[in-house]
């Protein structure tokens, strides 16, 4: 028994021993970040990273974060994925298998098949995606046709997929071309004009994702397929921790020895973490009109990332 | 008591025919999905309007299931494709045709998009691909084969078939599974050569769960419109053995060239003789040994053993 109370007492104390700041609290990556008030109440408040910003204020930050990452995009993704996003971009490109295998039949609407496949490819600045697509056409489907549209808000990151676009065979071609566009809206591009619709590592960064996906639904054809790729949450409490932690100190510190850039990878990691879950991003998806195919996600690696795949409905005449 | 008495032939017939016709619009919802492979959905039952035609129509339709079954004839079973939206379905039903042709792939997925009015693309509905088409492949015919036997009259046709001495008498259970069994394998004839593909897709490690359901279910089918009424062990071993016949007569058709798949139904036949040999040398190797043991008992209590 007394024991037990000398336990506690010591617990007690050591509870009340604990030092106390006089300087407000000071995280050491989002301290300059947290400092910079918001300035006006009344205007619209969106998440950037784990701290609120305006919403008028979040495209030219995003664009701020990438357009510092765009050169090292690629070494600072296979450092931090240990290589494994590589693994992720084939499968999501080989479950999409796109290009037309077949060819055109006589009643087949000439409008829907015979020419490949348009593909608006979101976000997808350094056409990783887009090669993968376009080769995977070529060489599997053998489909001449399928041509990418890239659409990125980010010029520096375009500027980045057209360089790269030079050592590609589609550089310069019918097949390929670059976009400067926010995806909440896209006037340039007509309605139900897009068989494929696919946002990869992206959507996390808009400003609103609802909108992103309404616009998304007016763009594709009937039957046509919004995909994404992006990162989720771990469904597995153990793997979270090491995830988190993986995420939390090593990728800034990378980002800071790679690239210079400690803000920039502490936004990513922020911007992981507060993204939707599977759930409640396939609600969404539900929300702006599409079906979903079976459980309406593919977790990949636990849950670090998810495919999510909605299909815009036929409408009967 | 006497007011109980009273109601109860009414209340009977009363749920007897809302039975019946529950059962015949919720039949005919699912042939509506699948429509055009079913030839028999033109024969469609009398309106719920008319009661007594109704009830008569199905009473002629199964005479052997004279026994009533134990699950509500007011609730409906779940479906063979009671797990695929409208659109699933849609492209799924047009992809069948494509099948003789192109095989369980992906092409025949992407034709039947095609003629459903979908795009190419528009397969990612499908997030099994190729397995679903095996599925829908098999649940269809499941429900092609229910249909045959519940609005077809197979058991009668066949009855009828044999001439005058086995019209009165009608078809054992026994009988009726054997049929059944080789009912189904002809459905399977139009995909004979590309069945291979199937085995093959079904016997994938991820796959395997689905694919036996899928074989249970038919298995439970075959026995239970054959009118199979056991209640003990026989239940799992009667089971257990059709579907090993019909699984592995399936292995048999796909290099069986004969016409009318001769060589198959010979293979059925003394699958099903094995079975019955089986099952006598069981009860033999039963009768042997209780006989050996009550001997044994015998003797040890003869020699004054506390047994």
């Amino acid at each position: 028994m007394s024991s037990r109370s000398a336990w506690r007492a010591l617990h007690y104390s050591a509870k009340r021993r604990a030092f106390q700041s006089p300087a407000p609290y000071r995280c050491f990556s989002c301290a300059r970040r947290a400092q910079e008030q918001p300035k006006s109440e009344h205007e619209r408040m969106t998440h950037f990273g784990f701290s609120n910003v305006p919403e008028s204020e979040k495209e030219s930050r995003v664009g701020a974060v990438f357009s510092s990452v765009a050169a090292s995009y690629d070494r600072m993704n296979d450092l931090m994925s240990l290589g494994v996003h590589r693994l992720w971009k084939d499968h999501f490109v080989r479950s999409l298998n796109p290009g037309s295998a077949l060819p055109a039949r006589d009643c087949d609407t000439p409008n829907q098949q015979g020419g490949g496949w348009t593909i608006l490819d979101i976000a997808g600045g350094t056409g990783d995606i887009a090669f993968r697509m376009l080769d995977h056409a070529t060489n599997i489907n053998h489909d001449l046709e399928t041509r990418v549209t890239i659409s990125d808000i980010n010029g520096d990151m375009l500027a980045e997929g057209r360089k790269r676009s030079l050592d590609t065979p589609y550089y310069n071609t019918r097949r390929l071309s670059f976009v400067e566009a926010n995806a909440e809206h896209m006037p340039h591009i007509a309605s139900e004009s897009v068989d494929l619709y696919t946002v990869v590592f992206g959507i996390r960064n808009f400003t609103d994702k609802q909108a992103a996906l309404n616009e998304a639904f007016r763009v594709l054809k009937p039957g046509g397929v919004f995909a994404c790729m992006e990162f989720s949450k771990v469904d597995n409490p153990l793997f979270d921790a090491v995830y988190k932690r993986w995420n939390f100190s090593a990728i800034p510190l990378i980002g800071q020895v790679v690239a210079g850039d400690r803000d920039s990878y502490q936004y990513l990691v922020e911007s992981i973490e507060r993204f939707p879950s599977q759930e409640e991003f396939r609600d969404m998806i539900q929300t702006a009109g599409f079906m979903i195919p079976g459980r309406g996600f593919e977790n990949l690696t636990g849950g670090i990332a998810a495919i999510h795949k909605g299909i815009k409905p036929i409408v009967k005449a | 008591m006497a007011h109980l008495a009273h109601l109860r032939p009414l209340s009977r017939r009363a749920i007897a025919h809302l039975g019946s016709s529950a059962n015949i619009i919720h039949r005919n919802a699912f042939l509506a999905g699948p429509s055009a492979l079913l030839s028999s959905a033109s024969s469609a039952p009398t309106s719920p309007s008319s009661p007594l035609p109704a009830i008569r129509a199905t009473t002629t339709k199964t005479p052997s299931n004279n026994f009533r079954a134990y699950h509500s004839t007011l609730h409906p079973h779940p479906q063979p494709t009671h797990e695929y939206t409208n659109s699933q379905t849609a492209i799924l039903s047009a992809a069948l045709a494509h099948i003789p042709t192109h095989g369980f792939s992906a092409a025949a997925l992407t034709l039947g998009a095609r003629d459903a009015g979908f795009l190419d693309v528009s397969v990612q509905l499908l997030p099994r691909a190729e397995f679903d088409l095996v599925l829908f492949w098999l649940a269809s015919r499941r429900g092609l084969l229910r249909a045959k036997v519940e609005e077809g009259g197979l058991f009668a046709r066949i009855a009828a078939e044999r001439g005058p001495e086995g019209k009165g008498l009608g078809l054992s259970v026994e009988e009726k599974v054997k049929v059944l069994v080789l009912e189904r394998l002809g459905l399977n004839v139009d995909v004979k050569d590309q069945w291979q593909d199937a085995l093959a897709q079904m016997s994938l490690l991820g796959n395997i769960p689905l694919s036996l359901a899928e074989l249970h279910a038919l298995a439970d089918d075959i026995l239970s419109l054959a009118g199979d009424a056991s209640v003990d062990t026989a239940w799992y071993s009667r089971r257990l053995a059709v579907a090993a016949i019909y699984a592995s007569a399936e292995v048999v058709m796909t290099r069986d060239h004969t016409p009318d798949l001769a060589e198959t139904a010979a293979f059925v036949e003394r699958r099903f003789e094995d079975r019955d040999a089986l099952t006598q040398k069981l009860t033999g190797l039963g009768q042997f040994v209780g006989f050996w043991g009550n001997t044994a008992v015998g003797l040890g209590r003869s020699w004054g053993l506390k047994i």
